[in-house]
């Protein structure tokens, strides 16, 4: 027999017209949706995201059909994964309907859903369904069954997955029918195995009926196919346009990149975001993105310790302040105990499928609370402000003992003696801190000992302006910067070495917009290229350890290596904890937080201390003099300090010269 | 309503101070300079009075030129027009002597209300502020940490010792000396900020007498001994104050 189907049977070449019109009235019902949604998207700010378009679009593509993002969480990722290429091989398929029948057979007489090709294209549609519908029953267990803490379900995914199931069923009973009535007892059959088997149990039914049966779930998995297309932009089924298109515009600067504002901009009648018309359309296209998948929520340091904050409900308030009442004030609506407790530590948008901008937006109301209304966390931190304000530092201690730690280690101030061969951008906390003094001190012992001059800017040296920043006080964040940048430039500084993450993600990038060019490292990548040249040499000293990826150093920049490089130089048997690298948990410090006290659920760094001293380690090993500070308090918050030791990966080294 | 608020440039306390080369007062080499912390606080409810009734508030600073930058907080903070009355060697002048010179200015000037700190941080005295009113010849209420006022009639807590409080009812003008806990002032907004950059900072001529005090040296507290703690009742104690008096000290002669 021939190897191939009869396309239209029993349904007739006479749905062709009605069908076409059918489906382009769905289209253009589709198309008036999002044209509804994208007209509240243009309520946003302008923002130019077309850089690179091509390249854009084809990452964004890449991103589609790998479905990278999605299936980098196992279990839920791998079946909505899974699903998705059955569901591309099932389109593609019908597709291939479309143009022999519709298009290379009328005009050309050509087919090509004939012999093998089209034994495979049965086989691979058919295991394509059967793989559809396996998946969708999974996540309906896992949704309506198992039904995991946070996940957000309303109306619109029993109707989602209501109508994929349908689709799918009624495709194969069209099938079933088929088959029942033209290939039972051919070896055609065979390489439809799904519908063979429903053929089989329809086997006893007369042809009539079977062809009323067929023609009558033609026509419902048609319409419920078109209601699918017309459903698109009115449910959560939108993402396969919006999603897509978040990949196409995402952020592709250097990952923490904020916008410098004008301050000077006369015409500025407000500064922040204040209302939906502050956010950009991107904000606002974000919110509509949001596939609700709870990932962010999950990895979020605020929402893990009984905070108020989940980042995905920020964006979801967004979304519905967006399509319901744009006037509203955002950060009220979110609520100022929210917007306080983030800690930029950006475990929310690495893990986001949708490549949604969560910190920014909290950053930009944040900004509208300061710079408008003059509101902080707490007047600890208006303190903090106010200390920085005068000093130079938020631990309000005289400025003029900036420099006094590195008095008698031959580290000169660049006021005294600029040539030098690095500046060691000491930081607020290694200049005045009793514990982190010892970090400062250790960096230029191991500097030293490479045969390098240091110099610091001593009491020239303020605030990098970071913590400020982040708290949206982007004024004094700006006179800090523009004070340091012209003291560097002043000096003719050719390099830059700090200790602290903070520093160095705002000198090597934030600074880059006021007028920084000198390249900045963090101490760990300075060290490990010295011992990889073998120009720093030190005497490896066995340990047991921990690694706490610092945020700023690890999901900001992606620098994981460095420090591990450096813990097996020294001599470290490094137990990672299970939430590290990528998924390294916070230790609660950052979005300006340091400066904050801890008043609402309970505190991220006895989280962290006790995720640290369960992996038996007796040190637990860090980068950053925030992660630092907040370790010695939480290990003694946490009962842990007999057992485990915070120690700052410079301090080892120091001791191994 | 006009509202006059005084306030004084003041280095950071965290400073270390070390004496000038005449040993008459502390040297301004590494000093980081700020508004009195009480001028704040005088600073907040002038500008609250302000927001209340409406009208103008002048801030007044007496010092060298940079107390602009601490007349430009708080014209951000609310004042509408500043007075900076210019003197580089202002710290050479005794309280009486900038009482003076303040009056001089705001004797003409008829402000219902007048706002001071309680006192200045560095060189402590709290009578500047006491001393205008007196020059000027208006009621004074000096520590207070609550204030309202309803037309011409305010009505405000004064802090006494072991948390009291003293509640003083005063028809304006009247001036009012203001100490910690009267109110938490604000965070100058940007807009403010920017605004205040525009606002008038006029510098009027100074005119003051000679001081009636003089600082002849300043030195640091010499390390001596350890305190001593009494204890018995009181009768004892005051014979045993008065031997330690009579023996140890010159006090009693």
């Amino acid at each position: 027999m021939e190897l191939t189907r009869e396309i239209y049977w029993n349904v007739g070449h006479g749905v062709l017209l009605p069908m076409y019109l059918l489906v382009l009235a769905a289209f253009g019902i589709l198309g008036w949706g999002f044209w509804q949604r994208i007209k509240v998207y243009r309520q946003g700010q302008k923002l130019d995201r077309r850089d690179d378009l091509v390249g854009r679009i084809a990452a964004a593509l890449r991103q589609v059909v790998t479905q990278h993002q999605v299936m980098r969480v196992a279990g839920a990722g791998s079946a909505h994964g899974l699903f998705f290429f059955a569901f591309v091989l099932l389109t593609i398929g019908t597709t291939l309907v479309f143009i022999q029948a519709d298009l290379l057979e009328p005009l050309l007489g050509v087919k090509f859903l004939i012999g093998n090709f089209y034994l495979l294209f049965s086989l691979v549609l058919d295991l394509a369904g059967l793989v559809a519908i396996v998946m969708l029953l999974g996540l309906l267990v896992r949704r309506y069954l198992v039904r995991p803490e946070g996940l957000p379900t309303v109306w619109d995914n029993a109707l989602m997955q209501g109508l994929l199931l349908a689709i799918l069923m009624t495709g194969f009973v069209v099938e079933g029918a088929r088959i029942a009535v033209t290939e039972l007892g051919t070896p055609l059959a065979a390489w439809s195995p799904v519908g063979l088997v429903l053929a089989r149990a329809l086997a006893g039914i007369d042809e009539a009926s079977l062809r009323s049966l067929h023609s009558g779930s033609w026509w419902l998995h048609f319409a419920l196919v078109l209601g699918f297309f017309v459903a698109i932009p009115f449910t959560r089924f939108r993402h396969l346009l919006t999603t897509s298109a978040n990949y196409v515009f995402a952020d592709r600067r250097p990952k923490g990149s904020l916008v410098t504002l004008d301050l000077e901009d006369e015409s500025a009648e407000s500064f922040g975001t204040a209302t939906l018309a502050d956010l950009s359309w991107k904000d606002i296209l974000d919110s509509d993105a949001c596939t609700y998948c709870k990932r962010c929520q999950d990895r979020c340091p605020a929402f893990a310790t009984d905070k108020p904050l989940s980042p995905m409900q920020l964006v979801n308030q967004i979304q519905v302040v967006a399509f319901t009442h744009p006037e509203a004030s955002l950060p009220a609506t979110v609520t100022s105990d929210v917007l306080w407790s983030c800690t930029t530590c950006r475990a929310c948008q690495e893990i986001c499928p949708a490549t949604i901008e969560h910190v920014p937006k909290i950053i930009d109301m944040r900004r509208n609370l300061v710079l408008m209304e003059g509101e902080f966390p707490g007047e600890e931190v208006q303190k903090a402000i106010d200390n920085t304000e005068v000093n130079g530092n938020p631990l309000g201690i005289g400025y003029a003992s900036r420099g006094d730690w590195a008095a008698e280690l031959g580290v000169p101030s660049l006021a005294e003696d600029a040539e030098v061969d690095l500046l060691y951008f000491v930081g607020c906390y290694a200049s005045f801190d009793k514990r982190n003094i010892k970090v400062a001190r250790a960096f230029v012992q191991l500097s030293q000992a490479a045969g390098l001059k240091v110099g610091i800017l001593g009491k020239e040296e303020k605030c990098c302006g970071e913590p400020m920043r982040k708290l949206g006080n982007e004024y004094l964040y700006q006179m800090l910067a523009a004070e340091n940048i012209e003291l560097i430039n002043g000096y003719g500084v050719k390099q830059i070495v700090t200790s602290c993450p903070h520093c160095f993600q705002t000198l090597s990038n934030d600074y880059r917009d006021l007028g920084l060019e000198v390249p900045v490292q963090h101490y760990t990548v300075f060290l490990d290229q010295l011992l990889g040249s073998g120009q720093l040499r030190i005497t490896a000293e066995q340990f047991d350890c921990t690694y706490h990826d610092s945020c700023y150093l690890g999901r900001y920049n992606d620098l994981f290596a460095p420090p591990r490089n450096l813990i097996r130089a020294a001599g470290g048997t490094l137990t990672e904890m299970a939430k590290s690298g990528l998924e390294s948990f916070c230790c609660g410090a950052g979005g300006g937080r340091i400066l904050a006290e801890e008043k609402l659920g309970s505190r991220i760094s006895e989280k962290r201390a006790t995720m640290a001293a369960e992996t038996g380690a007796p040190v637990l090993v860090s980068n950053c003099p925030f992660c630092l500070t907040m370790f010695e308090d939480g290990v003694k918050g946490a009962g842990v300090e007999e057992q485990l030791a915070p120690k700052d990966l410079a301090e080892l080294l120091a001791e191994r010269i | 309503m006009k509202i006059l608020v005084c306030i004084k440039q003041v280095p950071d306390m965290e400073s270390k101070f070390k004496l000038n080369p005449a040993g008459t007062w502390y040297s301004d080499q590494d000093l980081a300079w700020r508004m009195n912390e009480y001028d704040e606080f005088a600073v907040e409810q002038a500008v609250q009075l302000k927001e209340q009734t409406g009208g103008e508030l002048v801030v007044l600073s007496l010092g060298p030129a940079q107390v602009r930058e601490a007349l430009k907080k708080a014209l951000a903070m609310g004042a509408d027009r500043a007075v900076h009355l210019q003197d580089e060697a202002s710290y050479e002048k005794d309280p009486f002597a900038i009482a003076s010179a303040i009056a001089a200015y705001a004797r003409d000037e008829n402000f219902d209300a007048i706002f001071t700190g309680m006192q200045s941080q560095d060189r402590g005295s709290a009578q500047v502020g006491l001393m205008l009113a007196e020059l000027l010849g208006i009621n004074a209420v000096s520590t207070i940490v609550d204030f309202s006022c309803d037309g011409n009639s305010v009505t405000a807590k004064r802090e006494l010792e072991g948390g009291l409080k003293a509640v003083v009812k005063t028809n304006l003008p009247a001036l009012f000396t203001c100490q910690l806990g009267l109110n938490t002032p604000r965070y100058p907004t940007l807009p403010n900020i920017m605004k205040a950059k525009k606002k008038e900072i006029a510098t009027p001529a100074l005119t003051a007498p000679a001081s009636l005090t003089a600082t002849l040296s300043v030195a640091y507290p010499e390390k001596k001994g350890q305190g001593l703690v009494l204890e018995g009742d009181v009768g004892e104690l005051a014979d045993q104050l008065l031997s330690i008096l009579k023996e140890k000290t010159t006090v009693l002669k």
